[in-house]
């Protein structure tokens, strides 16, 4: 059953990080860009390592074994660093857009992708 | 046995090619950090999954090495361009 | 394809090699920067699976780190587009594929992964093991030590003694490097400053 849930979640997050890029090619401009980054990748990681975390206790269950405490610890570790980090990070990278001068996307006339 | 971990490393890994595509289109330098810094995330969660799929010891570290660089390198990155000018 | 890991590897190297290409053909060198990054990270990836963690905690630290840097510092001193002109040189294109099918072609006479065999198995290795494991005291007929009976951990031991022209010699080579950087990287005086902007101002 936890090992059903553990699958569920992965596949999830996998879901959730993978539709989150697929925002940062498909919105239309700069800021909007860093909505899907900030957001679904959080979620994305959160679930994927819960996923993870919960295999392995779940993995040591079925097998009798003691759970690998160290490795849960790791994962929960990366988690609330990844948890802290991807929201700091998008919003420096919004402001230092800000501070830059990037104008925000109004849907009038501004031709996207105008590179190359 | 493994094939939840292996669709969503999958899943991941079409994530990271997209995030490549739009550090190839930029436009601005902003972005291509944005788009770094994503890919980095990916990774993170990639090692981590590949870690488990492959039963190996000593990839956790290096997921928690990689957290850390990519957010320091993110924030020297942005220091940095901010400070100077750039023609974009 | 019925490895998992095999699988995902494969899927690793076509996008660095996506990468690369894409670092290559892009004009625009800040981009052609943050392509390097990705890359790199790539390739950390690829490095940790081939069980060389040192080499991938380099290659995340300096490749995706410092290297980033590095060049964005380099991109003021320059502008950041290149120059427009033809991208193709065929020289080089022979040069590449000509050292690239060599190293193929020997690749060929590499011994099997984790082969017993291996020349670099047979040939000092076990000397080396039999000095030194678990022989911190090999007493009056133990084989000749060239470790002094100190060091009971057979890397750290070949690392220490055997290497050590290896890394005095990296550190010539990582002092030379931090030179060149200083050098190029150092405050420009004033006159120089003068000329670069005027230059980007026309180009």
């Amino acid at each position: 059953m936890m090992e059903h849930i553990a699958h569920a979640l992965m596949i999830l997050g996998g879901f959730f990080a993978f539709s989150g890029s697929l925002g940062i090619l498909r919105m239309p401009d700069f800021y909007s860009r860093l909505h899907p980054a900030g957001t679904a990748d959080t979620l994305g990681q959160l679930l994927v390592f819960t996923g993870l975390a919960l295999k392995i206790i779940a993995v040591s269950i079925a097998d009798e074994v003691p759970v690998d405490g160290l490795s849960i610890g790791k994962l929960v570790a990366i988690s609330l660093l990844l948890f802290v980090t991807t929201p700091t990070s998008t919003h420096a990278i919004s402001r230092a857009a800000h501070l830059r001068g990037v104008k925000p996307w109004t849907g009038e006339k501004e031709r996207e992708d105008a590179d190359e | 046995m493994n094939s939840a971990e292996l669709i969503t490393a999958l899943l991941i890994l079409a994530g990271a090619f997209l995030a490549l595509i739009r550090a190839v289109k930029g436009p601005t330098v902003f972005d291509r950090v944005l788009a770094v810094n994503v890919f980095g995330t990916k990774t993170v969660i990639l090692l981590a999954l590949l870690g488990y799929i492959g039963n190996r010891s000593g990839f956790l570290d290096i997921a928690i090495l990689y957290a850390l660089v990519n957010f320091l390198g993110t924030v020297a990155l942005l220091r940095f361009v901010e400070s100077r000018r750039f023609f974009q | 394809m019925s490895d998992p890991v095999l699988l995902i590897n494969v899927i690793l190297l076509v996008i660095a090699v996506v990468a690369a290409i894409a670092a290559m053909w892009t004009r625009d060198l800040l981009g052609a920067v943050m392509l390097m990054g990705i890359y790199s990270l790539l390739l950390a990836v690829e490095w940790a699976n081939l069980f060389a963690m040192d080499v991938s905690y380099t290659e995340a630290a300096v490749g995706a780190g410092a290297a980033t840097i590095l060049l964005l510092t380099a991109l003021t001193r320059t502008g950041t587009r290149e120059k427009a002109g033809p991208n193709f040189h065929p020289t080089a294109l022979l040069t590449v594929i000509v050292t690239g099918a060599l190293l193929i072609y020997g690749t060929a006479d590499m011994p099997r992964f984790g082969d017993p065999q291996a020349p670099a198995t047979v040939n000092v290795a076990p000397e080396y093991i039999a000095q030194n494991v678990g022989k911190v005291d090999a007493g009056e007929d133990g084989p000749e030590n060239d470790f002094g009976d100190h060091v009971p951990n057979a890397v750290t031991a070949v690392l220490a003694s055997y290497r050590g022209y290896d890394t005095m010699f990296e550190t010539a080579v990582i002092f030379t490097a931090g030179v060149c950087v200083i050098l190029i990287l150092r405050p420009l005086s004033p006159s120089a400053r003068r000329e670069t902007a005027q230059s980007q101002e026309g180009a």
